[in-house]
């Protein structure tokens, strides 16, 4: 039992779930065929905005987590408006820069501490225990403390995740959804069929950019501190490359790249030096042998036709 | 009156694609488009579709001025088009397809999606049974898992006619669809279109298969160079000696 509650891996699920949630935000935006790398920019904005709301302004955190989402999803509203009239590498450009002045920003202003960082954030796990202990649940058979609030965690995560695989899948059998699908596939023959490609472009823009800007409310209550470089561009590249491993014709694409990536390193602890090599040497390997991703539609089809019965996306 | 042009010029650049072309399409009419490669025939469509606006001239339907509306709001006020290049969601289901067509004529948002809402679900089941009385009026089978992408040629098009149809039209603008099929396919691709026609919609046609404009339309514009060349009934166009030229050339004196 120890073994499987050891602290470090539970905070390595802890950080696998949080990319998942990562790599769901940039399945929404991909799946209008917007390539945006925006998406460390938008969750800094949710990172910084929840963690204010709750050093400073004593909010509570299940209050503060989406309330930094809606932060980031209102702030990609104002510059998708302009930005989503460019498309493919064009819009990449754009959104990068936009990450960037995002992390300046926050760089140079008072209330973010600067270079500093905010610290001292209060941890999603001591937040959840103290609550339970207010009804007399301090600890559950034979678990530690830590072990407790680590698992609940875990549950709550565990939960967003699913709900938000619920929501994507949902979404992608309605008529929104096949808007988004109409647009990646031909996006001027979706706007002669009577699609407002604009509105739905800033839909998924908004909602990819909400999903992240959770995330990094999320990730700001579990490590403590955040600092804006937490945020930088090496962020958006690893939430990008969670796409590029997974695929993300599939929701279950990116998080598959989420779950191997973070998992890697842990993997290759022993091999540290080389890490960023494998990992590039991965990427170029995916780019050559399988642009798709590991998971495409391709793919499903396959195993469904090989084991003769449905798999539901 | 359904369709009018009003003197419609294009330019790109220094070149001019189309310059003063006036015309008028009545309710039920099927109208046919025909001219030599190149003569601006699509860039017509493009027009009047709103994918870019004229240098010149205004296009109304049924009253209301086309100039400056983005081709979703020209699409709602039931005009549809059908691609001379097909331009089909390649990796969606044929029914996938056609549904994505009913878009404008429906409603459910992200909130009813996420809820399956009765009223979303009412939606969804009459859009399915709609999309498959289309997939059926084309001849397209149902039962395909495979992605419209992997359909056959002739399909392909008659799906394209699906999709244009399930926005609901009163008038649909057909680029080319006979193109690239047999001479059966033709005959049911005329079919196909009368019964259109029976539907009490109106049709412009660009073809080049002059069997089948020859057969199906009630009347014909000619375009050359950009240029308006002729307008009239089919024997009439047959017989007229710009168009005789424009197809065959002149014969040296």
């Amino acid at each position: 039992m120890d073994i499987i509650l050891n602290q470090y891996y539970l905070q390595i699920v802890i950080f696998v779930l949080v990319n998942a949630i990562l790599g769901v935000s940039i399945y929404m935006t991909l799946s209008t065929g917007q390539l945006s790398l925006g998406n460390a920019g938008f969750m800094s904005i949710g990172a910084y905005t929840c963690a204010i709301l709750t050093v400073k302004a004593g909010f509570p955190v299940y209050l503060a987590i989406p309330i930094g989402g809606a932060a980031a999803s209102f702030i990609s509203l104002i510059i998708g408006y302009p930005a989503l009239r460019l498309t493919g590498i064009y819009l990449a450009i754009a959104t990068l820069g936009f990450g960037e002045v995002v992390r300046v920003i926050i760089l140079n202003l008072k209330i973010t501490n600067g270079a500093l960082g905010i610290s001292g954030i209060p941890t999603l796990g001591t937040k959840i225990s103290k609550m339970l202990s207010s009804f007399g649940l301090s600890r559950f058979g034979g678990l530690t403390a830590q072990q407790t609030s680590n698992l609940l965690v875990l549950v709550v995560l565990i939960f967003i995740l699913a709900f938000l695989v619920f929501f994507c899948t949902r979404l992608n059998r309605s008529r929104v959804g096949r808007a988004f699908a109409s647009i990646k596939a031909d996006e001027s023959a979706a706007e002669a069929m009577g699609i407002n490609t604009t509105y739905y472009k800033l839909l998924a823009f908004a909602l990819g950019a909400f999903i992240a800007g959770m995330a990094g409310g999320l990730s700001a209550h579990l490590t403590f501190f955040i600092g804006p470089k937490d945020f930088a561009y090496h962020r958006t590249v690893e939430i990008l490359s969670f796409a590029v491993l997974g695929g993300s014709d599939l929701i279950i694409g990116p998080i598959v790249g989420a779950l191997l990536l973070t998992m890697l390193p842990e993997l290759l602890r022993s091999a540290s030096e080389y890490r960023l090599m494998i990992y590039g040497a991965l990427m170029v390997i995916m780019m050559a042998f399988r642009p798709q991703g590991l998971i495409s539609e391709e793919t499903v089809r396959f195993w469904k036709r090989k084991l003769g019965r449905r798999i539901k996306q | 009156m359904t369709l009018v042009l009003d003197q419609v010029s294009k330019s790109f650049g220094g070149l001019a694609a189309l310059s003063d072309i006036s015309f008028k399409v009545n309710d039920g009419e099927i109208i046919g488009i025909i001219g030599p490669n190149g003569a601006g025939k699509t860039t017509l469509f493009n027009l009047i579709t709103g994918i870019f606006p004229p240098s010149e001239g205004k296009i109304s339907y049924h009253g209301k001025n086309l100039l400056g509306l983005r081709p979703y709001k020209v699409t709602a006020l039931g005009l549809a088009r059908t691609f001379q290049n097909i331009r089909l969601f390649g990796h969606m289901s044929p029914l996938d397809n056609v549904m994505v067509g009913a878009h404008c004529r429906t409603k459910a948002g992200v909130w009813r999606g996420l809820w399956r809402t009765p009223a979303q679900r009412k939606e969804e089941k009459s859009t399915r049974e709609r999309a498959q009385a289309l997939l059926q009026l084309v001849g397209i089978e149902n039962d395909t898992d495979s992605p419209a992408g992997s359909l056959p040629y002739g399909q392909q098009r008659r799906l394209e006619i699906a999709r244009a149809l399930a926005t609901e039209p009163q008038l649909i603008l057909l680029d080319e669809p006979a193109a690239g099929m047999n001479e059966s396919e033709t005959e049911d691709l005329r079919l196909l279109i009368k019964k259109i026609q029976m539907m009490g919609k109106t049709v412009v046609l660009i073809e080049h298969d002059m069997n089948l404009v020859m057969n199906v339309c009630d009347r014909l514009v000619v375009i050359n160079f950009g240029q308006k060349i002729a307008e009239g009934t089919p024997a009439e166009i047959q017989k007229n000696p710009l168009v005789i030229e424009a197809y065959l050339g002149r014969e040296e004196a």
